[in-house]
């Protein structure tokens, strides 16, 4: 028997579960494993199947967060499934030193659907790295180090990204971080304009704030971005790693504003949800610095055959069902439950937010956050708090959800939003 | 319900047990926080002052501006302080309030993780 077929023929979810959980504490991460028991959040995932996961024990639940957006065409989608089947019948990954057909074809998919004149792609694996390809385009094409980011704002932790991710408490033990990095906060223009000088390669951010707590920059204040940025001969990046792919409401979050940046990035729901891929996808001017460097950037897994199919096949199955259109009206559909229960618990719940299924839910304090997470887990839904911000609970389905998925959800929340306010006013007294 | 006295020596207890842990010591080597803890039965508080990672000061009453506030029943204050319980569950379930950062919760639990690895 080979080891995959051992690992699948295993049934008993209490063996599989002491197992994993042995190999956890002494092979991966024994910290990690106790937050998740702590938290409730302890599920071994079994069975996937669009908006649901099931944990090996058969328990359901509705996913809402999705890896904070990969799964936008559901979990484990039957047809991208099936594309990657059939292609691994032929396919491997690639050979590095040649030309791969299956890249081609996605790069000029993505020059068509993407907003503007955004054209050439390099692909990589995760999002830090396509961070990392954008950042290196915008200095190697204006010949000036300073990126201006925003504070809270999210982008990775590798080298370039790390720097970039606008929280000390990621930067702080790996110091000395690469130099030329500046935050200022959202959606304020009069800091960006403080901080641009002669050095200033780009402005990089996310549309909607992801980790940061769901905070969507506004559509005027992207406008003046791209205008500073052309006046300043800059570049302007977007970070759609989260807002990628439909999750907003329109196929690209840029779109939400008609601004298009000179670098887009993107990642997560780019992979089905099947395969690692990501992607910088850049103007023609831009173009021009590779044209010169050629293979000044470049990545053994970045673009496989493989991962390219599989992209494909996500994108296809995005445009077919109209997954934007859907994520708009289900979002409209949560907005208007969330309203309610901002109404119904005002001591607890300050704001909604969010576009199309990238919603938050925030909170006077931090505690409550990490708190709804567990409480959510016990009613059926998995959900937790935005890192850079406990304050916020996501909400970030798959793209497949249905409207009695929705209301399942919102149930669960009213449900453990009125848990907490029984344990405030417990602490109270 | 736990006295002042109870809650101060269960203190005293968890003090030794994380200065003269090594392990954990080094782990917390960037932490440096003034903490108040709360009693709510009895309203009895006390102040700890932690300076990387050293729990320098035990004192009672409630001095200084605290990076993080704890506040809970006295005897849960007293199994906490003891190792009698996972405090992160309790905190999670509502049980005990702390204000503060979520960084600033993973340190504490990481604290009994170390020293009590099997609440």
């Amino acid at each position: 028997m080979s080891i995959i077929d051992e690992i699948l023929s295993q049934t008993d979810a209490e063996q599989i579960r002491k197992e994993t959980e042995h190999n956890y504490r002494e092979y991966v991460n024994p910290f990690a494993l106790r937050m998740f028991k702590n938290a409730s959040l302890d599920i071994i995932e079994g069975k996937r199947e669009g908006a649901s996961v099931w944990d090996i024990s058969g328990e359901k639940y509705i996913d809402c967060v999705t890896g904070a957006g990969i799964f936008n065409v559901g979990r484990h989608n039957p047809d991208v499934v099936d594309a990657l089947k059939k292609a691994l019948d032929t396919y491997d990954m690639g050979g590095w030193i040649s030309i791969v057909r299956e890249r081609g074809l996605l790069a000029k998919k993505l020059a068509e659907i993407t907003p503007g004149d955004l054209k050439y792609s390099l692909f990589c694996c995760g999002g830090g790295e396509a961070i990392e390809v954008a950042i290196k385009l915008a200095r190697g094409h204006t010949d000036r180090p300073e990126v201006i980011c925003m504070d809270n704002g999210y982008h990775g932790v590798t080298g370039f990204a790390l720097p970039a991710t606008g929280r000390e408490v990621y930067r702080k033990p790996f110091a000395p971080l690469a130099p030329g990095y500046k935050h200022v906060p959202i959606n304020d223009i009069k800091a960006v304009k403080e901080a641009v000088t002669e050095e200033s390669a780009a402005i990089m951010l996310e549309p909607i704030q992801g980790e940061g707590g769901i905070v969507p920059a506004d559509d005027d204040y992207l406008r003046e971005l791209r205008a500073i940025c052309d006046e300043n001969e800059m570049l302007l990046i977007f970070d759609e790693v989260q807002t990628g792919f439909g999750r907003t409401g329109k196929m690209f979050c840029a779109e939400h504003s008609g601004v298009t940046p000179d670098i887009m990035v993107f990642a997560k729901s780019l992979s089905g949800g099947l395969y690692p891929i990501s992607c910088a996808i850049f103007t023609e001017e831009i173009s021009d610095f590779l044209m010169a460097h050629p293979f000044i950037i470049i990545n053994s897994f970045g673009g496989t055959s493989l991962a390219c199919l599989v992209a494909l096949a996500a994108i296809e199955y995005i445009e077919e069902n109209d997954l934007p259109g859907h994520a708009e009206k289900m979002g409209a559909r949560f907005m208007k439950g969330l309203s309610k229960l901002k109404e119904k618990y005002p001591e607890l719940v300050l704001d909604v937010r969010g576009k199309g299924l990238m919603l938050g839910m925030e909170f006077p304090e931090d505690s409550i956050g990490p708190r709804m997470a567990y409480q959510l887990r016990q009613n059926g839904v998995i959900s937790i708090y935005t890192f850079n911000n406990p304050r916020i609970i996501r909400i970030m389905p798959t793209l497949v959800i249905t409207p009695d998925e929705v209301d399942f959800v919102m149930k669960a929340f009213d449900a453990s939003l009125k848990e907490i306010q029984a344990q405030e006013d417990k602490l109270k007294k | 319900m736990a006295t002042s006295e109870e809650i101060m020596e269960a203190l005293t207890d968890f003090t030794e047990q994380c200065n003269t842990n090594k392990r954990l010591r080094r782990m917390q080597r960037d932490w440096t926080k003034l903490l108040h803890y709360v009693a709510t039965d009895t309203g009895d508080s006390f102040t700890m002052e932690v300076i990387e990672g050293e729990i320098i000061k035990n004192e009672a009453g409630t001095n200084g501006t605290p990076d993080v506030v704890v506040e809970t029943d006295s005897e849960t204050m007293c199994d906490m302080f003891w190792g009698d319980l996972n405090p992160t569950q309790k905190y999670l379930r509502g049980e005990i309030k702390v204000k503060g950062t979520q960084e600033d919760v993973m340190r504490i639990d990481a604290i009994t993780a170390v020293i009590w690895p099997e609440v």
